[in-house]
């Protein structure tokens, strides 16, 4: 008697992980694949342009803190996405302005000017890599590009649970870069994020470097509807690496009011706001 | 023979009782020692040099402030050399550094965040548009055109040629901090191992040195070393007792005396948590030199004794001996204690108090042995007559003891004829010192009047790269580094400004770049990096690599713009050991020529005298920090701690050697042989040119410490034999020397046998260390046996009695 006991418990023991496994796959199974998921995120609308301000503030692992404020504009023309930034504060870098055209195609590269108001002078910077850090911040240039959305050029996306999307059920995808080479290039090796499948947007993110170690931890702190369009407000990026973090907030968010095409050039640049 | 047979003193009476139970004594003594060796394992070794500063010392918590801000600690530098015609700029070799960096990055103690090297700098170039920032390689160099490309782009970098690559591009090295300090010995060890597995070609070469393989190897090669020595001089000194008194208990007493003191003071540091440090290894032979003088001292009086009452039994023998021994025992162990209190509480440095207090704890043991356990085993052994005091019983025996004092019968003419060739010699010393007394006191003058002219000439000085043997590794290594590149030691410097953003100021800016001018003037100085050499590349970048645009930018927004600039694609935390995120410090790396004391004392002392007449002021200030500016703190305190300490131990010494005697003048007496040794080793160490360095300056507190016991034996024998003679002439000085002056010439020969053997280690400080104390010992022996003597002939002290024989 007592030896069959010992075997149910036995069994139970080893069935029970192959149990769970069942059920998890059940339950990833009814969900939407990671594909899907993917797609509902990159079909949300953005708005044509944007005009927002942006303060940044940078923390280094002792806790020092550098504050830039900036006023940016973003527009579409066509599948080209132009972005310029004016600095407003602190003093000793106001009016400088950083223009960017992302080119569509993957083959071109981006083009990039800075204007330096001590010079009087715009430099064209050359081309940065997709995986460089974007003016001292923990985002990369790709981080910045995707703003909310995912690269499916880039990443094999997979469905791999549910997850707690800002205390409400989110769904939980993890994404592989297709290439060794891509994987270099972005410095990432594996990504995981938390979908709001309620609005579809990202709600926390955790990006792995090529070496497999936990990098960084993104965080959307605030997401709210402004103008029919669901909007990141506040965006904080931890980089367990370096202790180095990144809190990105945005307000004055507009995508109505029109915003001029002949800001995006280095004459605009100069003239400043 | 009064002494011998007053069995109603009350000496004779205490150890009568303390040998009643002697079974007892002996089992409690083995339990102690049992329970001291208990605690040894626990023993915790801390070689850091480091170590030598008490742990708030102002200097060590600034270094810290640095390490935090900037990251900056002891790096572990290595180099890689390339022969060949193009130096490391071809592909094999840049792939090799590539290689090896990343390797690096997974070495557990090393900061991955703070690996520096060709392939992970970045290059700030001008372009025909604006500036770039971008890595001197991006993929690895697969063309000797891609190795060519590299390296114009690098050797046009000034803040890199000298430092990251040699001038000729012969070499390049990789520098890499250390997470944790402490653990340098293991991650050099990792080091060495990832040079081996490297694929090398002929011409290529991997060299590990810098401060932090250097000063986590320092510890543990001479700890290792000294653990080798140590038995062997143990050995040396117990092998000598037997030559003494060539019987097993002469022997086998003085070693477990040996073993209980060294046991004792080892065994309760590890019981207090107290660390075993580098100097710590010269505490064993200290404590057995003293263990084994007490018991040189009472076996000598023991077989004395035995010669004069063979028929006696063991206890009564034993507790004769002790009746006579035990005053100058307990004369020279507090003395010697007063000694070792003043170098614990004259130190501020920790491994120095601790090497006081511990040998001061070794010296009571040994005396505690000396006192109750050593009679209470003689009270167990039957009575035994040794070879070499045997044949001077013979001469007792034609006198009755108890018409004669032992004094004067030892000097007798019969005794002479049988003594044992030592005891000749020392008598044969003693004739001539007697016979021209004044000569040798004009002699030790002489050497007090060297002492002086010699020590002006002392230096301080100390090196861990001298702790070495020429044909380690780690030396190569150094030559190699220092002779292609711009050194691998630095002196960091730490400026400080008023609010953040005010390093933007051009004012402020040009203040630095003014110091690492001035700095470049030193002859030891070999170059240094700071914000500025960034800002200047990036200005000229700016303006199309023109040369003359090599140069500070004069605007405060300027500044500010051109850090922006460089954080369009750089990593944030880029900067962060030059300049702290708030842009309020900065850190300036000097390149130094050396290590030792006296290049560095010599750089800090010219950078602080610039730093307080031109450089700081209200705004803005600067400091030394890191490695250097530590060592050059506690060398100072080096230089004062030795003479505060040696005069703090020789007073104490002087008062108890005072109240001991119960005299002024015999303290004065008891001084004069140090006080004699030690100049005489001040002559030494000036006309040979030993610095003053932490091996060396422990001289003079040792030499005090065994020094002393010379002298109290000698002046209690004096005191002695003068008060029992009827007359004093130089027949009565002269028993001094066949009997005292034997034992202490074992006592001599022990111990700078024991301090001689250390001159054989392969470790240069330890030779230096063993020389020192080999030639006070030798000293201190010469200079009782023949300054006292001489000096109670010339001044005939009343404390030694005369007064009654006037």
């Amino acid at each position: 008697m007592k030896q069959t006991h010992l075997i149910i418990v036995l069994i139970s023991i080893f069935a029970l992980p192959v149990l769970a496994q069942n059920l998890t796959d059940s339950n990833v199974n009814g969900l939407p694949t990671g594909e899907e998921i993917a797609a509902h995120i990159n079909s949300r609308d953005e708005g044509k342009a944007v005009s927002r301000k942006l303060k940044i503030e940078m923390r280094d692992r002792s806790g020092k803190i550098r504050q830039r404020e900036t006023m940016s504009y973003r527009k579409y023309f066509a599948k080209e996405k132009r972005t310029v930034i004016f600095y407003l504060a602190p003093k000793n870098i106001k009016d400088t302005a950083f223009l960017t055209y992302d080119y569509n195609d993957p083959d071109l590269a981006d083009d990039q000017w800075l204007y330096l108001p001590a010079l009087r002078k715009v430099r064209r910077i050359s081309a940065s890599d997709r995986g460089d850090y974007f003016l001292g911040t923990d985002m990369t240039y790709e981080d910045i590009k995707l703003e909310t959305r995912v690269s499916t050029a880039d990443f094999n996306f997979q469905t791999i649970g549910t997850c707690n999307a800002k205390g409400k059920p989110g769904l939980k995808i993890e994404g592989i870069p297709k290439t060794q080479e891509i994987a270099r290039e972005l410095g990432y090796s594996k990504t995981q994020s938390c979908v709001d499948n309620e609005i579809w947007m990202v709600r926390t993110s955790q990006f792995w470097d090529i070496k497999d170690n936990l990098l960084k931890t993104v965080t959307i702190n605030d997401i709210e509807k402004i103008q029919g369009i669901w909007t990141q407000k506040n965006i904080e990026v931890e980089n367990h690496k370096t202790g180095h973090s990144t809190g990105l907030t945005f307000s004055e968010v507009d995508y109505r009011s029109s915003v001029a095409d002949g800001i995006f050039n280095t004459n605009a640049m100069k003239r400043g706001l | 023979m009064d002494t011998a047979v007053n069995t109603h003193s009350h000496a004779w009476r205490f150890f009568w009782a303390s040998t009643a139970y002697p079974r007892l004594s002996l089992y409690l003594s083995f339990c102690v020692i049992l329970c001291f060796i208990y605690f040894i394992p626990t023993l915790e070794k801390d070689t850091r040099s480091d170590a030598f500063m008490p742990t708030d010392h102002p200097a060590l918590l600034l270094s810290e402030k640095a390490r935090e801000t900037f990251g900056l600690g002891d790096p572990m530098i290595i180099a890689i050399i390339n022969k060949g015609p193009n130096g490391v700029f071809n592909p094999h070799t840049l792939q090799l550094v590539d290689w090896i960096t990343r390797q690096l990055e997974n070495v557990s103690n090393l900061d991955p965040e703070e690996i520096t090297s060709l392939s992970t700098e970045n290059n700030i170039i001008g372009t025909a548009e604006g500036m770039a920032v971008e890595p001197f390689f991006e993929s690895l160099p697969t063309t000797e055109d891609d190795a060519a490309a590299i390296k114009a782009a690098v050797m046009a970098f000034p803040l890199y040629v000298g430092t990251l690559v040699a001038e000729d591009g012969s070499g390049t090295v990789i520098i890499a901090e250390q997470i944790d300090s402490d653990k340098a010995q293991t991650t050099y060890q990792a080091l060495l191992t990832l040079a081996n597995s490297a694929e090398l070609n002929s011409d290529e070469s991997i060299h590990i040195a810098g401060e932090g393989a250097l000063a986590g190897y320092f510890g543990t090669y001479i700890d290792a070393d000294a653990s080798r020595i140590v038995p062997f001089s143990a050995l040396l000194i117990v092998a000598l007792c037997f030559v003494a008194f060539g019987t097993p208990r002469g022997t086998l007493i003085p070693a477990l005396v040996i073993l209980a003191t060294a046991t004792s003071a080892i065994g309760l540091m590890a019981a207090l948590g107290v660390s075993f440090y580098i100097i710590t290894n010269a505490l064993p032979v200290v404590l057995i030199g003293i263990a084994v003088a007490d018991s040189i001292h009472i076996l000598t009086e023991y077989y004395e004794a035995a010669a004069q009452q063979p028929a006696s039994s063991p206890r009564k023998l034993a507790v004769t001996t002790m009746s006579r021994i035990w005053r100058p025992i307990t004369l020279t162990s507090l003395t010697t204690i007063a000694g070792f209190f003043g170098l614990s509480i004259a130190s501020i440095m920790p491994p120095m108090k601790y090497f006081g207090l511990f040998a001061l704890f070794g010296v009571a043991i040994a005396w505690v042995y000396s006192i109750f356990v050593v009679p209470a085993l003689l009270s167990l052994l039957k009575p035994q007559t040794s070879r070499a005091y045997g044949k001077r019983a013979l001469g007792f025996r034609t006198n009755t003891p108890e018409q004669i004092p032992l004094g004067t019968l030892s000097a007798s003419k019969t005794d002479r004829e049988h003594s044992d060739s030592f005891a000749k010699a020392v008598s044969l010393l003693g004739r001539i010192t007697l016979n021209h007394p004044r000569l040798f006191l004009l002699l030790g003058m002489f050497t007090i009047g060297a002492g002086i002219h010699g020590g002006l000439k002392i230096e301080m000085d100390e090196s861990l790269i001298k702790a070495f043997q020429k044909d380690e590794p780690i030396i190569i290594a150094n030559d190699v580094i220092n002779e292609t590149f711009d050194g691998s030691y630095f002196l960091d410097v730490m400026i400080e400004t008023e609010n953040s953003e005010d390093l933007f100021k051009p004012r402020n800016l040009q203040k630095i770049e003014a110091l690492q001018s001035h700095m470049a003037l030193h002859p030891l100085v070999k170059g240094s990096t700071s914000v500025v050499d960034y800002l200047k590349q990036m200005n000229r970048a700016m303006h199309a690599d023109a040369p003359d645009a090599y140069r500070l930018p004069d605007s405060i927004e300027l500044n500010a713009q051109y850090f922006l600039l460089y954080s369009i694609t750089a990593d944030p935390t880029d900067f962060h050991d030059i300049i702290d995120y708030d842009y309020r410090l900065a850190n300036i790396r000097i390149s130094l020529e050396k290590e030792n004391y006296k290049t560095v004392a010599s750089v800090i002392e010219y950078l602080n005298d610039y730093l307080q007449e031109t450089f700081n002021d209200l705004h803005i200030s600067a400091q030394p920090t890191g490695r250097a500016n530590i060592n050059y703190e506690w060398m100072q305190h080096l230089g004062e701690g030795h003479f505060v300490g040696l005069s703090v131990t020789l007073a104490l010494v002087y008062i108890m050697a005072a109240l001991s005697f119960r005299s002024v003048i015999a303290g004065l007496f008891c001084l004069a042989p140090i006080v004699t040794t030690v100049f005489g080793i001040y002559a030494y160490m000036g006309y040979v040119g030993v610095p003053l360095s932490v091996s060396s300056s422990m001289f003079a507190a040792i030499a005090i410490g065994l020094g002393v016991d010379f002298s109290i034996h000698t002046v209690e024998r004096l005191q002695v034999l003068i008060t029992r003679s009827n007359a004093v002439t130089d027949k009565t000085l002269m028993a001094l020397f066949p009997s005292t002056g034997r034992a202490l010439l074992f006592n001599f020969l022990t111990l700078a046998s024991g301090f001689g053997i250390l001159t054989f280690s392969k470790v240069v400080i330890l030779q230096e260390f063993g020389t020192c104390v080999a030639l006070s010992i030798t000293m201190s022996f010469l200079a009782s046996m023949i300054l006292l003597p001489a000096m109670a002939k010339t001044f005939k002290p009343k404390f030694l009695s005369y007064d009654n024989h006037r």
